[in-house]
């Protein structure tokens, strides 16, 4: 199944589900629990909990499906962007304080672009995110990573890299400057 | 660099919705940062450019498969019914299929009778808007003076958006008859144009709006509620 297509099977299968059509949420969620999974289970470690984090997902799905755009989102931009705020909002409510280990900023980043995600971006969209990454200092990578990835706060990143809370917030700003300038010049 | 120099180029909101998108924030920052999402428009925009331009970097977090069970667990948390949303109003279909809900009709009397009592009306044609379940608002026709006087009835207030009222006859095209109140009955003259199609059988929906109204002069947000106008 090419990309596409991937893509607009999801798009359709939305557009039904604010009628009530509970057949057309289970198409959604075969297409992307997978994904969805993967994502809340990176940011919270623990199965039970992620699985929660999903269930949320689609029970938000199943009452705000009408809110989706597809002329203004790809249809699992916006789910991810749900399940990451859900497995975060929750990562903040039961684990207020993590130990994490210290980032490993020589292993920051994979050494290429994976190939895009099904109906996740375009190919070139992928292509010019990892550009930009690849274009920021080791340290800012390290720490823009460590947040999307692991769900680390300001002070979370300060204790796993060793600087100063106000270091790490600058160095977070200064990184997210540059990515958008280089992604929108 | 200095602190200042960093924020060179990114007002506060616009570093706000980054640092939401990326997660850093703590737990009361989190908040504020949904709560002013869902009031104002503007930095919800911001926050979905962020979501876009950072999405592309989670192809990197392999997909699992969740417990076969968990579908079915979604399944049974799911609410009976969806409430009719946003996007029924490009669904003839929805509009062909709505029926007189007759339950409703005690609903209507209840409410009309509260104005009968203070407007005499000839023959008044009512309607009980609903969705999701529940009678949002009860609308009364007074043909004599031109007018729509409708009661919020279940109708909770949204902190971001305004109830507006259309008149859907039959032709199908919403025409814009005015904002509601959830805390007070409203009165809303109805032009001169629209009064013949105030009929029995047109339908009064409800849909959510920016504060203000549809800037377009058409249903924006999501219906939440609709009734047929009825003989009392």
């Amino acid at each position: 199944m090419n990309i596409d297509a991937n893509r607009d099977l999801i798009v359709a299968a939305l557009a039904r589900v604010p009628q009530g059509d509970r057949a057309a949420l289970q198409t959604v969620y075969r297409l992307t629990s997978a994904k969805l999974f993967g994502v809340a289970l990176r940011i919270l470690g623990e199965r039970s909990e992620s699985e929660d984090v999903v269930q949320e997902v689609f029970v938000t799905v199943w009452r705000k499906a009408a809110d989706f755009d597809p002329g203004r989102a790809s249809p699992l931009t916006w789910l991810i962007a749900i399940t990451r705020n859900r497995a975060i909002d929750r990562l903040r409510a039961t684990k207020p304080i993590r130990k994490m280990d210290p980032i490993d900023e020589a292993h920051d980043i994979a050494d290429s672009a994976p190939m895009a995600d099904s109906a996740l971006e375009s190919a070139q969209d992928n292509a010019r995110l990892y550009h930009c990454l690849d274009a920021l200092a080791a340290d800012e990578r390290g720490a823009l990573r460590g947040a999307f990835f692991d769900g680390n706060t300001y002070e979370e990143l300060a204790q796993r890299v060793g600087v100063p809370l106000a270091t790490m917030k600058s160095r977070i700003r200064r990184a997210m400057i540059k990515l958008k300038s280089c992604l929108e010049p | 660099m200095s602190e200042a120099t960093d924020h060179h180029g990114f007002t506060a909101d616009e570093l706000l919705a980054a640092e939401y998108v990326l997660g850093v924030l703590a737990v009361a920052e989190r908040a504020d940062a949904a709560q002013r999402m869902e009031r104002e428009p503007g930095f919800a925009r911001m926050v979905s450019a962020w979501e876009a331009r950072l999405s592309p970097w989670a192809a990197e977090i392999p997909g699992e498969a969740p417990s076969p069970a968990l579908w079915d667990r979604i399944a049974a948390a799911l609410p009976v019914q969806a409430a009719p949303r946003a996007g029924l109003w490009q669904s003839l279909a929805f509009w062909r299929g709505l029926t007189l809900a007759t339950g409703a009709l005690a609903a209507a009397c209840i409410g009309a009778l509260i104005y009968i009592g203070s407007v005499p009306q000839p023959a008044p044609l009512v309607a009980a808007i609903d969705g999701g379940g529940h009678h949002h608002f009860v609308a009364t026709v007074n043909a004599s003076s031109a007018s729509i006087v409708v009661a919020p009835a279940a109708f909770a207030a949204d902190a971001t958006r305004v109830p507006e009222l259309w008149l859907i006859p039959a032709d199908g095209k919403p025409r814009p008859l005015g904002l509601l109140r959830a805390d007070q009955i409203v009165t809303i003259k109805v032009p001169r144009d629209l009064m013949p199609h105030a009929t029995r059988d047109a339908v009064l929906a409800v849909s959510l709006e920016p504060q203000g109204g549809s800037p377009t002069g058409q249903p924006t947000g999501p219906v939440i509620a609709s009734g047929k106008l009825t003989l009392l």
